[in-house]
């Protein structure tokens, strides 16, 4: 049995805003810490203040550097001591990975900081997106026709421990239908759909890949198709291709 | 548009069963569309002599007026040259008895029936065969619409719509896709209602065969075409009406045949029988793009099936439906299959199948995404296929670079995060019309690989056998390839459309082949 992928805690929806001056896109940032900014040096807490303010989006270096108005030197001095007092982090940005991106420590970063559920440490884990794919089949497999909200409980009852949630699973049946690894159809409510009511989307395995005549012949897969002509340097009769797959060596 | 491969596919055709100046000219009438006589002689710069010749050739009808007649190629037609193997498939299966006589047609193009009989006693040496049984055979043929009367030898059209005399007659014999509205035209004015198409010879037409029937040879059959030419502004007498092969009907069989093996696979257990019987009890053919079939029609050619008998209508019923077999609140009797929708998800299928082979798993999964039509952003593809960002930036960059996708440079304002720019892809209108030319490139790629085995045989340097071998090879990848050809150009657009005169060519071994 695979191991559960490492599944990060997805932030709760929104709460009603609270009384602080919390950042208004993040209600559940925590407050800015009183204690903390009187401990410190006028131009951390400057740094400090606006980090806290870009919220679980983090700040670019460099969008900070701009912003405090300090030389790069001055500015990798404070972050640095920010980030060893344990009230900064340096997060990674998926889409960016060169970027130096701060945020406060008590903050958990947005998805697009992360990548997402399938992302650890700013990676894709290939390893987690492959397990559960092979559960969604595995559960494809014993219903013939299912919901994503079947195969989310079908997932579950096998493994308690496992975590998915039903975006989760939503977002992977998705690509497989995309992969044509399953198929996406409407329910008719009958026959092998028997099961799901008649009218939602559902999805099937997609059956055994069809299509490839092109493939069959040297052209069809020929990298120098363009430049290839009759009477041309590479044609037809000199095709290095066309040898071995006629096997002209005799 | 034909495509540039397409063009030099269809020379190569006309070339091979014609010879070069046939070809020349055809090239002319293809890349230049509809042109007058003295046009052509200036282009290709051979005699004028010639020119008339080879029109002759290509179009077995006199050039009366060349100052008002204009010359057009049909592209469809040339191509068609390449699956008269098939055609004959599609004939032996069905009324193998006929299987000589529209041979006779595919070979001369257009024949009288005079001419078929004598061409048809002349092979049989035993003497087996009369006139009477050929007119029968004929008949089926007819009945089956396997073969249609030629139409109007001569069709007056005026495209500008100027009082011109009676006398100036625009004869139109092939055309290319940039000329479509006039071809169009043209072959509608041309095409005989279907009563005429396809009515069958009656008995009384055989006490009217008094004329010499005329020779069908080669040389002597341009001769023949003069002959019926001066006739032109008289009745044509029945016994001269010209017979041609349907291309249309043969073109439907073989699309319905495509589509019913392609979906075999994808059948479970047991089904194959009502998938089977469904085509075989189809007899209507007045829509190209669907085929429909009566249930009683269904039931009975199960019946003949092995375990078909103990089917329950319910059942069989079901699977017609899970097959998206529709009823019509027309007739709820009657099932159809929409055969347009699967050639294009075929279509489709193969596009992306290429995709996967050149470029990998995770190509055809993006280009699946992005051919649904709308832009995507780059994130988006990201997160939609959950795919490694440095792979999706990757095969972006390949599927652009090799025209499949589109991108487009987009200004985005998310304050603090420094993302001032983001890209959105989509895929390329054009890539199947790039996919389509390079079809064509590969059919004449095989072609010329056939053509060079056939001169390393005459040369008898390399081992005879081993080189038949590979000969037949390609022959056969040929005729598959040639599926993919008809796939992408010959089902959507099925066109009623005029004869070559051909060369006797054995189209019979490759029949053989491709069957087997």
């Amino acid at each position: 049995m695979p191991p559960p992928p490492d599944v990060k805690p997805v932030i709760p929806p929104a709460k009603p805003a609270a009384a602080a001056p919390v950042p208004a896109d993040a209600p559940e940032i925590p407050p800015i810490s009183a204690a903390i900014l009187n401990n410190l040096p006028p131009s951390e807490r400057d740094v400090y203040k606006r980090v806290y303010l870009a919220g679980n989006k983090g700040m670019w270096s460099q969008d900070l550097r701009r912003a405090t108005q300090l030389t790069t030197a001055s500015l990798s001095k404070s972050t640095r001591a920010l980030v060893q007092r344990g009230i900064l982090k340096e997060v990674t940005d998926v889409r960016h990975r060169a970027k130096k991106v701060f945020m406060d420590a008590r903050i958990e970063p947005a998805p697009e900081i992360t990548g997402g559920t399938w992302y650890h440490n700013g990676q894709l884990d290939t390893d987690a997106v492959a397990a559960v794919r092979r559960r969604c089949l595995d559960q494809i497999d014993r219903l013939g026709a299912a919901t994503p909200d079947m195969v989310h409980k079908g997932v579950e009852r096998d493994d308690p421990r496992a975590g998915y949630t039903i975006d989760q699973i939503r977002d992977i049946l998705q690509t497989m239908a995309l992969d044509r690894v399953l198929e996406e159809r409407k329910s008719t409510g009958e026959g092998e759909f028997s099961a799901v009511r008649a009218g939602r989307v559902c999805y099937r395995r997609g059956g055994a890949p069809q299509g490839g005549m092109m493939e069959g012949i040297p052209c069809g897969v020929c990298p120098r198709m363009d430049e290839c002509s009759p009477d041309g340097v590479i044609s037809p009769t000199t095709c290095v291709y066309y040898k071995k797959w006629l096997q002209m060596d005799f | 548009m034909v495509p540039q491969h397409g063009i030099l596919l269809a020379v190569n055709l006309i070339s091979d069963h014609f010879g070069p100046l046939v070809a020349k000219v055809c090239e002319c009438l293809l890349r230049h569309g509809a042109l007058p006589l003295p046009e052509i002689v200036r282009r290709v710069r051979l005699p004028r002599g010639q020119v008339k010749n080879t029109l002759l050739i290509l179009i077995q009808h006199n050039c009366d007026e060349p100052p008002v007649t204009l010359y057009l190629a049909i592209f469809d037609n040339v191509l068609h040259r390449l699956r008269f193997s098939k055609f004959l498939a599609v004939v032996r299966a069905d009324i193998p008895e006929s299987e000589d006589l529209i041979e006779g047609l595919l070979q001369n193009g257009r024949l009288t029936f005079d001419q078929l009989v004598e061409r048809t006693i002349s092979k049989v040496q035993d003497g087996t065969i009369g006139r009477e049984k050929i007119r029968l055979n004929f008949n089926k043929l007819v009945y089956a619409r396997y073969v249609e009367r030629c139409p109007k030898p001569e069709p007056f059209f005026n495209p500008l719509g100027d009082e011109e005399q009676t006398s100036a007659r625009k004869k139109v014999q092939k055309t290319v896709e940039e000329a479509l509205s006039l071809e169009k035209k043209v072959i509608n004015t041309a095409t005989l209602s279907d009563p005429e198409r396809f009515s069958e010879i009656p008995y009384s037409m055989e006490g009217c065969t008094e004329d010499p029937p005329k020779s069908i040879s080669g040389a002597k059959r341009k001769h023949g075409a003069f002959e019926i030419d001066e006739e032109l502004n008289s009745t044509i007498p029945e016994n001269e009406v010209l017979w041609r092969a349907n291309f249309e009907k043969f073109i439907f069989c073989l699309k319905k045949k495509f589509c019913a093996d392609r979906k075999k696979s994808k059948l479970k257990v047991g089904t194959h029988i009502i998938w089977e019987s469904f085509f075989e009890a189809n007899l209507t053919d007045n829509d190209t793009n669907s085929a429909t079939s009566s249930i009683n029609g269904i039931l009975e050619k199960l019946g003949q099936k092995e375990g078909g008998a103990a089917m329950t209508l319910d059942q069989i019923t079901q699977v017609l439906e899970e097959l998206q077999c529709t009823t019509s609140t027309d007739d709820p009797e009657a099932f159809t299959f929409d055969l347009r929708q699967m050639v294009e998800a075929c279509k489709n299928e193969e596009i992306e199948s290429l995709v996967k082979k050149t470029y990998g798993q995770e190509a055809f999964t993006i280009f699946r995404l992005l051919a649904q039509g709308r832009p995507v952003e780059t994130d988006q593809i990201i997160d939609t296929t959950i795919l490694d960002k440095q792979i999706v930036h990757s095969t972006l960059y390949r599927l652009w670079k090799d025209d499949y996708i589109d991108t487009a440079e987009k200004v985005g304002s998310t304050p603090g995060t420094g993302y001032a720019q983001f890209f959105v892809w989509r895929a390329k209108s054009t890539f199947r019309e790039k996919y389509i030319d390079n079809l064509y490139h590969a059919a004449l790629n095989l072609r010329l690989m056939v053509n060079r085995m056939a001169e390393l045989l005459l040369e008898g340097s390399m081992d005879e056998t081993k080189v038949k071998n590979r000969k037949n090879v390609l022959i056969l990848m040929l005729a598959r390839h040639d599926d993919s050809l008809m796939l992408f150009h010959g089902y959507p657009i099925v066109r009623k459309a005029e004869h070559l005169l051909a060369k006797c060519h054995s189209y019979r071994q490759v029949a053989d082949d491709w069957n087997g």
